[in-house]
């Protein structure tokens, strides 16, 4: 399937293997950049599933997809990384609560370059020694997150507004977690969520699209891949209420931190729906408390923000939550001021208009730049969203959308907090 | 290619290309560093993101660049070797790929005249009290907000004790004891009489006609009345014979930080050479200390090398568990000796050519990336363009990386660590 957004003069091309596995690519003469990536949906939420062929139950240590992202890097002759370097190339690899995503980046030897991303990440090795080895390097890289105060801030807030869903857990798992880790158990999620019946290539570059599905489509004619149905993930019922009203935290940081979370329920939301719920959402925090709102500038002008405070919306199929975040000297007076900014928020159509512009060169934007594109275009993807038809329901939105939504999202019922302290202050 | 000149004070160089879905201006005001008046020179560049003639609050300035799609403004100070930059940066969609079409490249030049010659002042000349009160409050804070991010602010502490009071050691946004002291009427004075001084830098990357856009610009901008010309920077020389410097915060990782001298900065015929050494060390996934400190002996999850090119000053750093400190010092002295003595493969040399022509190349997707390399030539008076430096990178031997390595020596040592976790010997 070709298809062109004449505005921006993009074209996208996708076609679905007999394996299942889905290849896009958006051509991009001039760029001198080749950037690939290799998904699947497969993240740090999914520890617990049904096995799409036998039905049985499984559950794994938490922290295990983020593992078996480490550990696909290695191969009985060495690092795959080094194959890459050889060519000139980079890659790297990373794990979402949805999604592993491997990719790699280069401006030449493209053609080998992708081969050996689709090889690597198809060829599993662990074993005893290595597995273990991997520890000790993990373990690191978690006592890095804990020493940085705005994962620490947000991963709170996560615990705090979850009560069971795996969102509320940090994306490496734990250092306990991790230790429990077995060869075995990597097998059995590689061969359940490395199916190409769950993954996805997304390629940008200076490419022929049909060479580029044509190099894809040979790789998987070696393997022999049956089609897969859908793997269950067995997610707890999460109710509407928040976990817990508050968690604080000290740390070595010159000033607090404060994230104000807001829980927002959803079931299977999905496609169209969730990309007029994301829009509408973030017009609604632009409007609100957006940099041009007169609550921002207040807040701003009485030294409780800086220019880094924002709102957020994250949505998903199974989870969704806003995040109202930045450093402030007082945390509870800025709370206090936003309650009642927000109690007294009006919402303006002549600022509507203007955020949907603004919302317009943003998307454009995300074309400027290889690796945030197919970043985007992952991240919608497995969500069901359309690249090229994200933006169809901005003009229709309404003052009366972003009103109605402020009052089914904006509770104070749903509504979790998180705060980093600086050591030794009073409270 | 950038083309342009300068001219009076005021250089302009654009780099015209279709490849990018949005237009790029960078310009910036390039001040001395001095510690006496550098959060002064800050807090001018705070100010006047704060409101103009035209757009005279935060609050209509933003509103404005919502107009213009969402443009992207950051108004702030940056260090280069040992200059301070007032800088100012302005993304604006490229009206060619919007409804309707708009000239979206007018209304940006319009937009960074009126910040950076047009602030709102008072009827008395002055920033308004509150807006200084404000800004200089946001400022104290970002100082003291750098400690916020581990690896960063060890890597600043190792600087810091190297410089010894060098000019190169003065944090770009200054010190927050000179910034209580600054007086009102001082932050409108230092704009108007660096105006006069400070020579502007302006560059422009996207869909852009060079010459009507020089000219554009010319009309716009005026020069210093009397701008010195720009020196490069003075090389940095280790004077501590690796005196290890330690730090105690609650953390849960070290940082282990190794500040080296190399003698070769971005104008030397050895630039090239240095850049294959900092490459094969600690550049990339296949450079020794990655290979040593991480993969062969799991005690870290990042070991990396970088070179400050304005400085010739070296940067070696790890996180690593507290009780590894000697260990992975030891790895990393036996990587500086293996490159000292020659022990570099033929593969450690073609891989870090091949990874480093890649970056070089993969810069011209990005305009920042652009505009960043030719600032830094524009401002060190010199250096290769990144096709000259991907060349002259083809031609280093091992013979020439081995003779730049005989001239690196560690400065200093630096340990962030947690209380009561000191290594022995310090």
């Amino acid at each position: 399937m070709r298809e062109t957004d004449a505005l921006i003069q993009e074209t996208l091309v996708t076609e679905e293997l007999p394996s299942g596995l889905r290849v896009s690519v958006i051509p991009r003469p001039g760029q001198r950049r080749t950037y690939a990536t290799f998904a699947t949906y497969y993240g740090s939420i999914d520890s617990h599933f049904r096995l799409p062929d036998s039905g049985h139950t499984v559950d794994v240590p938490d922290g295990i997809a983020h593992f078996l992202e480490h550990k696909l890097f290695e191969k009985p002759d060495g690092d795959v990384m080094s194959d890459f370097s050889r060519l000139g190339a980079s890659t790297n690899a990373y794990t979402e609560y949805l999604t592993t995503t491997y990719l790699f980046s280069t401006t030449q030897h493209q053609d080998q370059c992708l081969q050996i991303l689709l090889d690597f990440v198809q060829e599993p090795y662990f074993t005893a020694e290595n597995v273990e080895k991997e520890k000790g390097i993990i373990e690191q890289e978690i006592r890095m997150y804990l020493d940085m105060p705005g994962d620490r801030l947000h991963s709170n807030l996560m615990r705090a507004l979850y009560v069971g869903h795996p969102v509320r857990l940090d994306i490496a798992g734990s250092v306990d977690t991790i230790r429990q880790i077995t060869p075995e158990e990597l097998y059995q999620c590689y061969r359940t969520f490395y199916h190409p019946s769950n993954m996805w290539v997304f390629v940008d570059g200076d490419v022929d699209p049909d060479r580029v599905i044509a190099a894809v489509s040979d790789n998987q004619a070696r393997r022999d891949y049956k089609r897969q149905p859908p793997i269950p993930r067995i997610l707890p019922e999460e109710p509407a209420a928040i976990n817990q009203e508050r968690i604080a935290q000290r740390m070595p940081v010159a000033l607090p931190m404060l994230a104000i979370g807001y829980k927002d329920p959803v079931a299977d939301l999905r496609g169209p729906a969730l990309a007029r719920r994301e829009l509408v959402t973030d017009l609604m925090w632009s409007l609100a408390i957006g940099r041009s709102s007169p609550l921002f500038f207040e807040l701003y002008e009485a030294g409780l923000i800086n220019d880094r405070f924002g709102a957020q919306y994250e949505a998903a199929p199974t989870y969704a939550y806003s995040v109202l975040s930045g450093e402030t000297r007082d945390p509870d007076a800025l709370l206090e001021r936003i309650e009642r900014g927000l109690h007294n928020v009006h919402f303006d159509e002549e600022a509507l208009e203007r955020h949907k512009r603004r919302n317009r060169g943003q998307y454009l934007a995300l074309f400027n730049n290889p690796g945030q594109l197919a970043y985007a275009y992952n991240s919608f993807h497995v969500r069901r969203l359309e690249l090229f038809h994200y933006l169809d329901e901005l003009d229709g939105i309404t003052l009366d959308a972003i009103e109605e939504r402020f009052h089914q999202h904006v509770r104070a019922d749903r509504r979790a907090l998180s705060l980093i302290e600086p050591e030794g202050a009073e409270r | 290619m950038f083309v342009g000149s300068a001219q009076d004070g005021v250089s302009v160089y654009v780099y015209p290309t279709d490849r990018f879905k949005t237009i790029s201006l960078y310009a910036c005001w390039v001040g001395e560093l001095d510690a006496a008046s550098a959060s002064l020179t800050a807090l001018v560049a705070y100010c006047l993101r704060r409101g103009t003639r035209q757009w005279p609050t935060f609050t209509t300035m933003q509103a404005h660049l919502e107009e213009l799609y969402g443009a992207s403004f950051r108004a702030d100070v940056g260090k280069l070797g040992e200059h301070q930059l007032l800088s100012f940066r302005l993304e604006i969609p490229d009206g060619r790929y919007l409804p309707g079409h708009p000239d979206t490249l007018g209304a940006g030049l319009d937009f960074l005249q009126a910040v950076m010659q047009e602030p709102n002042l008072t009827a008395a000349g002055h920033f308004p009290d509150d807006v200084i009160a404000q800004e200089k409050d946001i400022l104290r804070r970002q100082i003291e907000g750098l400690i916020n991010d581990k690896a960063q602010y060890a890597m600043l502490r190792c600087i810091e004790a190297m410089a010894d009071g060098a000019r190169f050691g003065v944090p770009r946004y200054g010190r927050v004891e000179d910034l209580t002291a600054i007086d009102e009427q001082a932050v409108a004075a230092r704009w108007s009489e660096g105006r006069k001084r400070w020579p502007l830098l302006l560059f422009g990357v996207g869909a852009i006609d060079a010459a009507g856009f020089e000219a554009a610009v010319r009309e716009r901008f005026q020069g210093p009345q009397s701008a010195a010309p720009l020196r490069p920077p003075t090389l940095f020389a280790a004077t501590h014979d690796g005196r290890l410097v330690v730090d105690e915060e609650d953390v849960r990782q070290g940082k282990l930080h190794l500040g080296l001298a190399t003698g070769v900065r971005l104008q030397d015929a050895d630039y090239s050479a240095l850049m294959m050494y900092t490459g094969v060390l600690g550049g990339f996934p296949h450079s020794k200390l990655f290979v040593n400190v991480r993969e062969k002996a799991s005690l870290a999850y990042y070991a990396y090398a970088r070179v400050d090119a304005a400085l010739g000053l070296m940067m070696i750093g790890a996180g690593i568990e507290f009780s590894d400190f000697r260990p992975a010092l030891d790895i990393i002295r036996r990587q500086l000796d293996d490159m000292r003595e020659g022990r570099i493969s033929e593969e450690e040399m073609a891989f870090t050519l091949e990874s480093f022509t890649n970056e070089l190349k993969a810069e011209d997707d990005s305009p920042s990336a652009l505009i960043g390399r030719e600032l830094e030539r524009r401002l060190l008076g010199g250096g290769p363009t990144s096709d000259e430096l991907e060349a002259s990178l083809a031609r280093v031997t091992r013979d020439d990386v081995v003779r730049v390595a005989g001239h690196v020596n560690v400065d200093l040592i630096y340990f962030l660590t947690a209380h009561g976790e000191v290594p022995a010997g310090a």
